[in-house]
């Protein structure tokens, strides 16, 4: 059934009505979502709170653009909140040594900490892919693993303390920037969602993502180089977590072991797989899972407004969840099946 | 894998021939738990004192009991990612109850039952919630429990009011973790009691038989005319059946509900079973699987504190031993192919 899903994706973006089936519920409930919070609290469309949003909701759409690339290709990255924080750790760690050495050359000393950060994520999606694909060991298992390994790296080399020494420039010149009114991070969210979508789509990598997610075995017979791409989905899925582990440290102002984590990993599931990306592979697109984090960054800002316990506030996120998959699974029944 | 090879694959587990590469492999893991206690023992001779492995052993039954609990619904191809926060649940729910009971003036008796009445009920709310979202609505059991995680935690969190739940009998921690029988203590009699009858109920009982089956072949399973639905609902509700009386034992131990006293235990119980040689394509595993990873994993970071490494260095060793544990699991399947 997959398979008959993937081959007939295309024509199926052509149609409105199948659009709002594949979509689902989400668009109206974030709709509905944004009406209601601006018609109960003022302060929900204030321009503080609004950038408040954009901000939360680019950092996890970044990282659940990368782990719904993995979960398409039938894998999972638990790794994703390990490498915010280790991303974070080395970019502010860089810099300040950088910083010390060739003192007042910005553009170097940003250079290097970018590229140490970014080079994390890919060294750990490397380590991910390799495991998966040539070792052959499940995904859950690797990136349990290489989760416990990488936020076990991050706190070894800051013992849990804040590194700071990064310069003035990288933090207010760019994390706490905003240009046409819209803050840095969601800048960088559009063109991350926008190169994805367009890779997913027009490309043979995204393509081939699809077909391995969908049916291993008929993409082997096509002629699929399956190792290969299965290690770009980690790779990508490491750097974008890393880049929002950089986006986060300029915008904090140090680099923290803390960042990430646990909440990070789940919340990017959680956005992947509201956003009708299917556990069993194959099946999901940028563009929704983009809008998921949107709703639930929304969600939980909303939740906060109108002072609901925030130790209350993880139940809400819970049932959604279930409910909008099982909704999914119902009219996925109930359709027939060719 | 296809279902083909997975079904091929349990009926050699099932029939071992034993053969000497096989029994090579298969004691691969106990032959390196030994290596590695020696390991320890050779750099402080404190770990081999009796006073040590008796607490490696009571440590081990907490691990192994949540390790078993995990394995019975990884046999499905399922998954228990709420294990940790229903474990908080239960603790302060139990808790709140026995504090409430002894304030209202119960004898001792009926607040340690209105106590484990609360635990498990708990536990078995939040088994059938998981096993019927996932076995009648048919959603896959990483969201379902990653669903159930989040409302678990609000619950216990909510309850708690995020703060430890003063006011457990102590009667309760003289029972579930300061009693001992034949000088043994509870936790270890409670875990091993535990782990016979449930090794019994996998290896002898139909019920025990149909989850490797469900989790080897489903298809099969239904065909074959298993209540498929209603055996997935049982084993989860074993499963966090299980994971309360756990959450009981650690709530006598600390004296106190702990709202997070589940935290990592959901991926620590995985990790457990897995580098015990789960297979978390489902149909293979059990009892044995699960104690060994849990002792395995038990001894390395009771070894590697007593040895002075650093916590931070610990985390990352741990990583490489559970992708390494499963790799040398892989590798001991292809083997038998």
């Amino acid at each position: 059934m997959n398979t008959m899903l993937v081959a007939a994706s295309p024509h199926r973006s052509i149609s409105l009505r199948s659009i709002a089936g594949r979509i689902g519920l989400l668009p109206a409930l974030l709709v509905l979502l944004v009406a209601g919070m601006s018609a109960v609290d003022p302060q929900f469309y204030g321009i503080i709170n609004v950038l408040n949003i954009l901000r939360n909701a680019s950092l996890l759409a970044i990282v659940a653009c990368g782990q719904a690339l993995v979960i398409i290709a039938g894998g999972f990255d638990l790794s994703v909140g390990a490498v915010v924080a280790l991303a974070s750790v080395v970019t502010a760690k860089t810099m300040a040594v950088t910083a010390a050495a060739f003192p007042g050359s910005n553009a170097l000393i940003i250079a290097s900490g970018v590229a140490a950060g970014l080079g994390c994520g890919v060294a750990v999606g490397l380590v991910n892919g390799f495991c998966v694909a040539k070792l052959k060991v499940s995904g859950f298992v690797v990136t349990l693993g290489t989760m416990s390994a990488t936020a076990g790296v991050g706190l070894m080399i800051t013992n849990g303390i804040p590194v700071y020494g990064m310069p003035e420039i990288f933090v207010k010149g760019f994390g706490r920037a905003q240009a046409f009114g819209l803050p840095t991070a969601a800048h960088v969210a559009l063109i991350v969602i926008l190169m994805m979508v367009f890779a997913q789509r027009r490309t043979l990598f995204g393509r081939y993502v699809y077909a391995i997610g969908g049916n291993v075995d008929a993409a082997v017979v096509s002629g699929v180089t399956i190792q290969r791409h299965i290690v770009g989905t980690y790779v990508v899925s490491g750097a974008l977590a890393a880049l929002t582990g950089i986006l986060l440290t300029a915008q904090v102002g140090s680099g923290q072991a803390s960042f990430g984590g646990d909440r990070m990993m789940l919340q990017s599931i959680a956005a992947a797989v509201i956003g009708g990306v299917s556990l069993r592979g194959g099946v999901g697109r940028i563009e929704v899972v983009a809008v998921s984090a949107l709703f639930l960054t929304i969600l939980g800002n909303a939740l906060n407004l109108l002072h609901v316990d925030s130790r209350l506030q993880p139940v809400f996120l819970g049932v959604i969840m279930v409910a909008a998959v099982a909704l999914d699974e119902l009219s996925r029944r109930s359709k027939p099946r060719v | 894998m296809s279902d083909l090879e997975l079904s091929v694959a349990a009926k050699d587990t099932e029939r071992p021939k034993l053969t000497l590469s096989r029994r090579l492999w298969s004691a691969v893991l106990p032959v390196a738990l030994v290596m590695l206690l020696l390991g320890f023992a050779a750099v402080d001779r404190g770990v081999l004192s009796p006073a040590n492995l008796l607490n490696i052993a009571q440590q081990t039954s907490y691990l192994a009991l949540f390790a078993m609990a995990q394995t019975v619904v990884i046999l499905t191809r399922g998954f228990d990612l709420a294990l940790g926060p229903t474990v908080s649940m239960v603790s302060v729910g139990s808790a709140l109850m026995m504090a409430g009971a002894a304030a209202s003036g119960h004898d001792s008796g009926t607040v340690l039952l209105a106590g484990l009445g609360a635990g498990f009920a708990l536990g078995i709310a939040c088994g059938l919630f998981n096993g019927g979202v996932i076995a009648l609505l048919g959603v896959n059991p990483f969201v379902a429990t990653l669903g159930s995680y989040n409302i678990a935690i609000g619950i216990a969190t909510t309850l708690s009011s995020g703060r430890p739940v003063q006011g457990v009998p102590p009667l309760f921690s003289q029972i579930f973790y300061g009693g001992s029988l034949f000088g043994v203590p509870a936790a270890i009699v409670i875990t091993a009691a535990i782990g016979v009858g449930l090794h019994l109920l996998l290896a002898r009982t139909v019920f025990g038989r149909s989850l490797y089956l469900i989790g080897t072949n489903p298809r099969a399973a239904a065909v074959a005319g298993l209540p498929v639905r209603r055996i997935l609902v049982a084993t989860y509700v074993l499963c966090s059946g299980l994971a309360a009386l756990g959450a009981i034992m650690l709530t006598a131990r600390t004296g106190s509900g702990e709202p997070n006293l589940g935290g990592a235990l959901s991926l620590q119980a995985i990790a457990g079973a897995v580098v015990g040689g789960t297979s978390l394509a489902g149909g293979r595993g059990g009892v044995g699987t699960a104690v060994l990873g849990a002792l395995f994993i038990t001894i390395l970071s009771n070894g590697m504190n007593l040895t002075r490494i650093d916590g931070y260095v610990q985390m990352v060793v741990l990583g490489a031993i559970v992708i390494i544990g499963v790799l040398l699991d892989r590798l001991r399947q292809e083997r038998r192919q």
